[in-house]
């Protein structure tokens, strides 16, 4: 019961602190301005963080699905068994590195990369496509694009880890049929595996997005995160709820209502986090005790 | 190569027991027929020319009465399995003859099952090492040039428990079909067909649509047997298939491998020695990795040649 | 058929479509395996650079000396970081050991739906939202302001759900033959808890304490909100503290031209890494030789 009884208490503990202040329907709105000490002049909006954190989470999320589906395919029916536990124990590796260090790698290393290089060039190939034409970041390098590809290098591991135990549930017997009527391996992947650990593949996005969306460290280091309004381009910097709540600490600390206002976004994360927690689980049982070797929230 | 593969194949084969020697080409083994004239040799696969008489220009082999031994669909050939180091079969060799049904026998972890699952290339699932030969329409089903995808697409299998897929029974036929990109009437004409060749119509028309595993075990193994039938394949291998169902469903699956026998080689392994008995033209019996004898069926229970067979069928052991 | 002609016909591909098919499997194969290269690419790359930042100016000192503004080591990072992870872990670990117990083996069914629900839910819920929660409610609502207790208590819920679901299914998946042979023995359900299950469970059990533990310590959001930063190393727990990812957290963004900040937040980095990379090649090393093992029990 001690779980029950912990959730319970945050959940309980955040609503007090709220006193379930009443911000008016501009709370859900996309009007996000802070003038401290004068609350009527101030408009809360969390629309933009939304927008953020959707979007982040959303495309590493497409990114990752694509790239863990390769790499648990890859090491459940191509690989040999011994090369393949060991890229599946590299991949897991990656699980263990703290979000910080993917932050600071981010901020100082990629950062510089990613101006320069990759999104030019970006934008010169996919510049046709909404959101990859541009403008850049105003604030340097840092924004929304590198966001995007450290979550999806986080949550790698948790959806590789996944979709391979899920992969690799599937009956044996069934994969001996489907090659027995002369399907050749990736036919019985798609047709066969693919279809019978379907549960457990969309339970393994869902943790996915779960985490992705409620990472903060490693995002508030590199998203960029000064302009609070709805990034013009993927490149330029953007904010989501988490990395918001994550750096404002300071202000937090000065201003009531701002705190009241984090302690209220913290409980709109929650609500989703759980949200997209509890549809995962109505898919499977069978994953979560490689969950629970691979972690969950961020 | 006929262009209708769809069409069965009706060959008479050879009288189980009548001893034949067979001419194999040296380079590729391709078997020469038995009238072959007299004059320089040429194989009519690989074009390889020897002159009249060179000592090994058509050896003979399979010159121990093997039941018909020339018209082996299947040839096994000095086959052993192995797990690491360790041999689940050693040396076995027997012809597979056409339009036949094959049984084989033995009791539990006499190889029967890795015999039979190296005939269509399946042990190679397991990390298990082949040597010697498995020729079908002569050629080596291990050869490097050879695919395991169009080994299997002829020799088909069926297992112990019912494999259906978790789709609906119509798709669970379609699934051979839906690979070779057959259009939507070909399907469904074929499906039909299989349908109506495993007796499974009447039962499941109203119910193409549902869920296959809704159907009851026999029902699934029928289905399971229609399915590989639709991709029309020459050989169907079965790994006791009736060891999960019912008297009812057993009885149905055996009247189904004794009306497809006209048309389809069926090779079954069994425990079950009556059911060989019932519904197997040749019966082979397997002791340790090791085959033992091969004969017809009759002979088998009735007259064997080795005593430990004898000592099987009877029962002293198993 | 049988002529020689028919030699192996239907051994070669006869369609153009069946020749595609068996091509395509070949070449999606390594088309997959591309995948790795964009995964451990960034892996190695990033080991590579925080290695390349730190190992230039490590020491023994950076690990002994505590920073005094420009200069000096990691020293209260590391002591705070230890202080704040073994607090978390006997926390996380006498909860959560007892509730997978309590879930695994004596919970009625609907509750232990609930309770392994809510465990699964808690391990989803961001560790900001922990940490802000921690904020409220040991931070301000105690009037104890940033404190190491209040840090090594968030930490340990945060690891919680780990320890609580890896025992529930280490007690869990000890084979009813087991249960059965004891009981029919004559035991208790305690003595077989002791005796039979808890020995069966405890390496699984073990591997999730470390696997939590690699987790805490990379985990910064709990903390900032409550353990605070402090520039000494810490002295007693109703102190605020440093810790190793704080440390990477207020240096990361120093200029490279200002002093030794941001050597010092990737000499922490670096220190985390072999950490936490240690600490999971148990695990998995654990794990491994764990289900050899026990590979008979459970077949």
């Amino acid at each position: 019961m001690i779980p029950l009884v912990v959730l319970g208490a945050v959940i309980a503990v955040l609503v007090i602190a709220s006193g379930l202040k009443d911000f008016g329907w501009t709370f859900w709105g996309f009007q996000y301005r802070f003038v401290p000490g004068e609350p009527e002049a101030s408009s809360w909006g969390i629309g933009v963080f939304l927008v953020g954190t959707f979007l982040t989470a959303g495309l590493s999320l497409v990114l990752a699905t694509l790239l863990s589906l390769a790499l648990a395919i890859s090491s459940v029916v191509y690989l040999p068994p011994l090369p393949g536990r060991l890229l599946s124990m590299v991949t897991n590796l990656l699980a263990g590195i703290p979000s910080v260090i993917y932050g600071i790698w981010g901020f100082v290393v990629l950062a510089p990369y990613f101006g320069m290089a990759l999104e030019p060039s970006l934008k010169d190939v996919l510049g046709w496509l909404p959101g990859f034409g541009g403008p850049d970041s105003a604030i340097g390098p840092w924004g929304t694009l590198l966001a995007v590809f450290i979550l999806t290098i986080m949550i790698i591991p948790l959806t590789t880890a996944l979709m391979r135990e899920s992969l690799r549930s599937v009956p044996r017997e069934l994969v001996e049929a489907g090659l027995a009527l002369g399907a050749t391996r990736w036919e019985v992947v798609r047709r066969v595996r693919m279809r019978v650990a379907r549960n457990g593949l969309w339970s393994a996005v869902l943790l996915g997005f779960g985490r992705a969306l409620g990472e903060s460290v490693a995002v508030a280091m590199v998203i960029g995160g000064t302009s609070i309004a709805l990034p013009p381009s993927l490149y330029a910097s953007s904010t989501t709820v988490a990395s918001f709540i994550f750096s404002q600490l300071d202000s937090a600390l000065l201003y009531p209502d701002l705190f009241i206002l984090l302690v209220e976004f913290s409980l709109v994360l929650l609500g989703i986090a759980v949200v997209v927690n509890l549809v995962a689980q109505r898919f499977t049982r069978v994953e979560l005790a490689t969950a629970t070797t691979l972690g969950g929230g961020g | 190569m006929s262009p209708d593969r769809r069409a069965p194949v009706h060959v008479a084969s050879a009288a189980p027991t009548k001893e034949v020697s067979v001419l194999l080409c040296p380079k590729c083994g391709t078997s020469v027929p038995p009238g072959f004239p007299s004059g320089p040799f040429r194989c009519s696969f690989c074009g390889t020319t020897l002159p009249v008489g060179t000592s090994e220009s058509a050896p003979p082999v399979s010159s121990v009465a093997r039941p018909g031994s020339a018209g082996g669909i299947l040839s096994v050939q000095g086959l052993s399995v192995l797990a690491k180091a360790k041999p689940l079969i050693s040396d076995v060799s027997l012809d597979i003859p056409e339009g036949k049904v094959t049984a084989i026998i033995g009791p539990s972890g006499c190889g029967k099952t890795t015999l039979l699952r190296s005939m269509n290339r399946m042990v190679e699932l397991h990390a298990l090492r082949v040597k010697g030969k498995v020729l079908y329409q002569g050629r080596d089903i291990y050869d490097a040039q050879v695919n395991p995808v169009l080994v299997r697409r002829r020799i088909g299998m069926v297992f112990q428990r019912p494999t259906v897929f978790p789709t609906s029974v119509y798709e669970n036929v379609a699934f051979g079909l839906r690979l070779d990109g057959e259009s939507e009437e070909v399907i469904e004409k074929t499906v039909v067909s299989a349908l109506h060749r495993t007796g499974l119509w009447d039962e499941v028309k109203g119910s193409l649509d549902l869920p296959a595993l809704t159907l009851s075990g026999g029902q699934q193994q029928r289905l399971c047997i229609a399915r590989a039938l639709a991709v029309s394949p020459r050989v169907l291998l079965m790994d006791e298939p009736t060891s999960s169902l019912d008297p009812v469903g057993t009885q149905r699956v055996e009247d189904l491998i004794f009306e497809l026998k006209n048309d389809y080689t069926v090779v079954i392994v069994t425990h079950n020695m009556q059911q060989a008995a019932r519904v197997a033209d040749l019966t082979a019996f397997m002791y340790q990795g090791r085959l033992i004898e091969f004969d017809s069926t009759k002979r088998i229970f009735e007259q064997p040649r080795e005593k430990l067979t004898e000592n099987y069928i009877t029962g002293r052991f198993g | 058929m049988k002529t020689p002609a028919s030699f192996g016909s239907d051994l070669v591909p006869t369609s153009g479509r069946l020749r595609r098919r068996i091509l395509f499997d070949r070449v999606i194969g390594w088309v997959l395996l591309l995948a790795f290269v964009a995964v451990l690419f960034p892996l190695f790359d990033l080991v590579g650079w925080v290695s390349s930042y730190a190992l230039p100016t490590m020491s023994w000192s950076v690990l002994t000396e505590n920073q005094v503004g420009e200069s000096g080591g990691l020293y209260a990072m590391i002591v705070g970081t230890l202080v704040l992870i073994s607090l978390g872990t006997a926390i996380a670990a006498g909860l959560g050991i007892s509730a997978g117990f309590y879930t695994a083996e004596f919970a009625p069914p609907p509750v232990r739906r609930l309770a392994r629900l809510a465990g699964n839910v808690l391990a989803g819920v961001p560790a900001i939202v922990l940490g802000y929660f921690g904020y409220y409610a040991l931070v301000l609502y105690t009037h104890w302001g940033f404190t190491t207790l209040a840090g090594g208590i968030i930490l340990g819920i945060f690891m919680l759900p780990y320890i609580f679901r890896t025992t529930d299914i280490a007690l869990s998946n000890v084979p009813p033959s087991q249960r059965e042979a004891s009981l029919a023995l004559g035991s208790n359900r305690i003595q077989y808890l002791r005796r039979v299950a808890f020995p069966i469970a405890f390496p699984t059990i073990l591997t999730g304490i470390f696997f939590a533990m690699a987790l805490g310590l990379g985990e910064a959001a709990p903390l900032v909100y409550t353990a605070g930063w402090s520039s000494t190393p810490v002295q007693n727990l109703m102190q605020p503290t440093a810790f190793l990812t704080g440390g990477i957290w207020a240096f990361y963004d120093f200029p490279r031209s200002y002093g030794t900040f941001l050597t010092l937040a990737f000499q922490a980095a670096f220190l985390l890494i072999v950490i936490v990379l240690v600490i999971n090649i148990v695990v998995q090393v654990l794990s491994d030789r764990y289900r050899q093992r026990l590979a008979g029990i459970y077949e």
